[in-house]
């Protein structure tokens, strides 16, 4: 018997169930909310919106209805969004979360415009610091701050900032606060407590290299206002503790020297710019760090080393020059996103050499201090955009073709549409009941051959369920497969008007990326000339002074 | 009668030639105060242009970036017909039961002893799942009657440890959609993963 059965499980039941188990089925959500729900969040996530927006088709509850709108969102449907948003806004559970995506989709002026922009964000902003929890509340409160401040209300937006809880947002609040008083103040205390104040709140971020970044460039901040202000050793106890592993780091030392040196400690000035000079010279405080050298040696009466340091620096210079030359013309002929953003190591596939080491690269730096324009952000991430969208048009096309041959191959193979069950199948399914009746009889109740037994026969049974309904599907075959098949012709027709309309849109999007690189390239030689001509001006005043020195000592 | 003095008389031309120099430089400035102001008004015009040209290329990324969504989605739903029909469809998801007990590292799952997906995690899918995201691992198709399904995870717990955990699931394809989730939980305080298996109807 047990050979028997052996024989019976793969060979039979297998391909019985593969013959009839391939009708077309329309598939949905999968009809469990609490598991559509898990799907979908996880999809919005990781990015997958079609897959968000397939599992939130109906939304009926409001954590469904959140997602839809985020998918929504991401994929360029505003208006659909903005209906369930306001759904979301007059319900019970996600008021806050809704009214603050609401209010960002405002600052754009998409919505509304003028007043009725301003007052209907801040009503947004207020509903969602009331009901909003967490982040959230912390967001809308940082914003209702700016939007007091950006209309002249410091003491107002000061209350808003005094009612947060201690984080990144506060953080930010506290600087920009900072900044205003540090343009209308003549004296930096009130500048230099709020931003003490806004690094006691970047330490509690949670986010901990976010917090850091925070951290060092408010510290170079209070550095360079204490300096203004001649409070020296303020601006080198701030300055002191900017992490050396940051994006200021270059910034921080540079100002670190300057405060040295205006104390007179030239020698250890010295040494903070000679710790400057190893980043690239397009971050702030590198040029200067490289004349402040020959400076400091010129201070400190060891002129040779100062004539030697301006002539390095002037080097240096040069060949700055001539490496924005060269990324200049690999930009006109490559166009910007290869030159510079492709081509500095930044895309996924090469995060793995993504460490600190990329602060050292000359052309990553450039796009570091490039990106840091929120116009060359939005300029980058159009580009980016249109790139990711024709890679999955292509990759969408390649897969429809696939569905369209293997469908038309389906259509046109008639012999297995006249198929149906034979009759000697139906007799070698009979056959097959019976034996596995007598086996069953002849097992030992309880035995693993008696529930292997019971086990086939349910497969059977399952079998037996799928052949009763193939009739009906053999009957939609052509219907069902004609109309998938229609849909796939449909979809590559769009896909193709979309890809001509994408390409075109990326023209455009590199022309006004290109176009904004190189005036940043040409700011970047045009900065780098000036400090060749500084350090040529010091060179010539050092000759100079020397060789009058030389005419007062051979005077007889 | 009130004569011109003769020394006035003699500088007339001169005085005359000055007006005529002061009416030039006058026109001059004018015209120098005319063009810049033409200048910034034509600069304004042409930010004005470029910045409506940006919005409108904008308008254009967002209106493809929908179209390219609603093909996504039709080419999902066709994915599920074509490739994944009803009767013989099984899909396998993963989800978390205790949110901060185990950090995933990755998940290998085998179906009747072929591998058929592997996945590893980034932070961003860890927290996912840690927020209550399901994670579709695999979607196929396989024949009615019993399989074994046996996924292999690796993953850190909250105490540090690394851990490896074979698990293995029996179940049996009936006609209809086949939904199996595995849900994993570590508990305080040894944090041993506990894989448990449903299936949805």
């Amino acid at each position: 018997m047990q050979k028997w059965i052996r024989n019976l499980k793969p060979a039979r039941c297998l391909a019985l169930v593969l013959l009839f188990g391939s009708g077309p089925g329309a598939m949905a959500a999968t009809g469990h909310p609490e598991l559509d729900l898990g799907i979908a969040r996880f999809a919005l996530a990781t990015g997958d919106d079609a897959a968000a927006l397939w599992y939130t088709n109906n939304p009926e509850t409001e954590h469904e209805s959140l997602i839809r709108a985020r998918a929504l969102l991401n994929t360029g449907r505003q208006n659909q969004a903005v209906a369930l948003l306001d759904r979301l806004i007059d319900g019970d559970y996600y008021r806050g979360e809704a009214a603050l995506l609401k209010s960002t989709l405002m600052v754009k002026s998409t919505l509304t415009d003028g007043d009725q922009n301003q007052s209907g964000r801040t009503r947004l902003l207020e509903l969602a610091s009331q009901k909003g929890h967490g982040d959230i509340r912390q967001q809308a409160f940082f914003h209702l701050a700016e939007m007091a401040r950006t209309n002249e209300q410091p003491e107002r937006a000061g209350q808003i900032l005094a009612s947060m809880d201690p984080g990144y947002w506060a953080a930010l609040g506290y600087m920009n606060i900072a900044a205003d008083y540090a343009k209308h103040d003549l004296n930096p205390s009130r500048a230099l407590i709020s931003l003490r104040v806004a690094m006691a709140m970047a330490e509690e971020d949670p986010d901990r290299a976010r917090g850091e970044a925070l951290k060092a460039q408010l510290l170079v901040r209070a550095g360079l206002l204490a300096y203004e202000n001649e409070d020296y050793d303020k601006a080198i106890s701030f300055l002191e503790k900017v992490a050396l592993e940051s994006y200021s780091t270059p910034q921080g030392l540079y100002l670190h020297g300057l405060a040295l040196s205006a104390k007179g400690k030239h020698r250890d000035a010295m040494q903070s710019w000679h710790r400057a000079r190893k980043y690239p010279l397009a971050f702030p405080g590198v040029a200067e760090s490289w004349l402040g050298t020959g400076r400091g040696y010129d201070m400190a009466g060891y002129l040779g080393q100062a004539g030697e340091a301006y002539l390095s620096a002037s080097a240096s210079y040069d060949s700055e020059r001539v490496t924005l030359r060269k990324l200049a013309d690999l930009i006109r002929d490559k166009g910007a996103f290869e030159a510079l953003v492709t081509g500095a190591g930044e895309t996924q596939a090469e995060w793995f050499l993504a460490d600190s080491r990329m602060l050292t690269q000359p052309r990553s730096a450039y796009l570091l201090r490039f990106m840091e324009n929120a116009g060359s952000q939005e300029a980058v991430r159009r580009v980016r955009d249109l790139d990711n969208m024709l890679d999955r048009m292509a990759q969408q096309e390649r897969t429809l073709t696939v569905f369209r041959g293997v469908l038309k191959e389906r259509l046109a193979d008639r012999a297995s549409q006249a198929a149906g069950i034979s009759e000697a199948f139906a007799a070698n399914f009979d056959a097959l009941v019976r034996r596995i009746s007598s086996a069953r009889e002849s097992a030992i109740p309880g035995s693993d051959s008696a529930t292997e037994l019971r086990q086939l026969a349910l497969t059977l049974a399952d079998v037996r369920d799928s052949a009763g309904r193939f009739g009906a599907r053999v009957d939609n075959r052509d219907q069902t497969l004609g109309g998938l098949s229609a849909k796939v012709g449909s979809a590559l027709t769009s896909l193709e008007r979309n890809r001509q309309r994408a390409s075109q849109a990326l023209i455009q999007a590199n022309a006004e990326l290109d176009q904004r690189v190189l005036t940043y390239v040409d700011s970047e030689a045009e900065r780098m000339t000036v400090a060749l001509e500084k350090a040529e001006q010091q060179i010539a005043h050092l000759y100079e002074y020397l060789a009058l020195q030389n005419l007062d000592r051979s005077a007889p | 009668m009130v004569g011109i003095h003769p020394a006035v008389r003699q500088v007339e031309p001169y005085i005359a030639a000055l007006q005529g120099i002061g009416k030039l430089m006058c026109v001059l400035a004018l015209g120098f105060v005319l063009a810049a102001s033409i200048t910034q008004v034509e600069n304004a015009q042409a930010d004005t242009a470029q910045a409506e040209e940006l919005a409108s290329l904008d308008r254009e990324i967002e209106a493809i970036k929908s179209d390219l969504a609603s093909l996504s989605q039709t080419l999902f739903e066709l994915e599920e017909s074509v490739l994944y029909p009803a009767d013989t469809q099984v899909a396998v998801f993963l989800a978390l039961k205790d949110k901060n007990g185990l950090a995933l590292d990755s998940v290998e799952l085998y179906l009747n002893g072929s591998p058929v997906s592997s996945h590893l995690y980034t932070d961003r899918e860890r927290e996912s799942l840690r927020k209550g995201g399901v994670q579709r691992l695999y979607i196929g198709n396989l024949p009615h009657g019993s399989h074994q399904l046996k996924a292999i995870l690796t993953a850190s717990s909250a105490n540090e440890r690394f851990i490896r955990r074979e698990v293995r699931h029996q179940f049996r394809k009936r006609p209809g959609e086949s939904r199996i989730q595995m849900t994993l939980d570590a508990a305080a305080p040894d944090y041993e993963p506990v894989v448990s298996f449903q299936e949805w109807k």
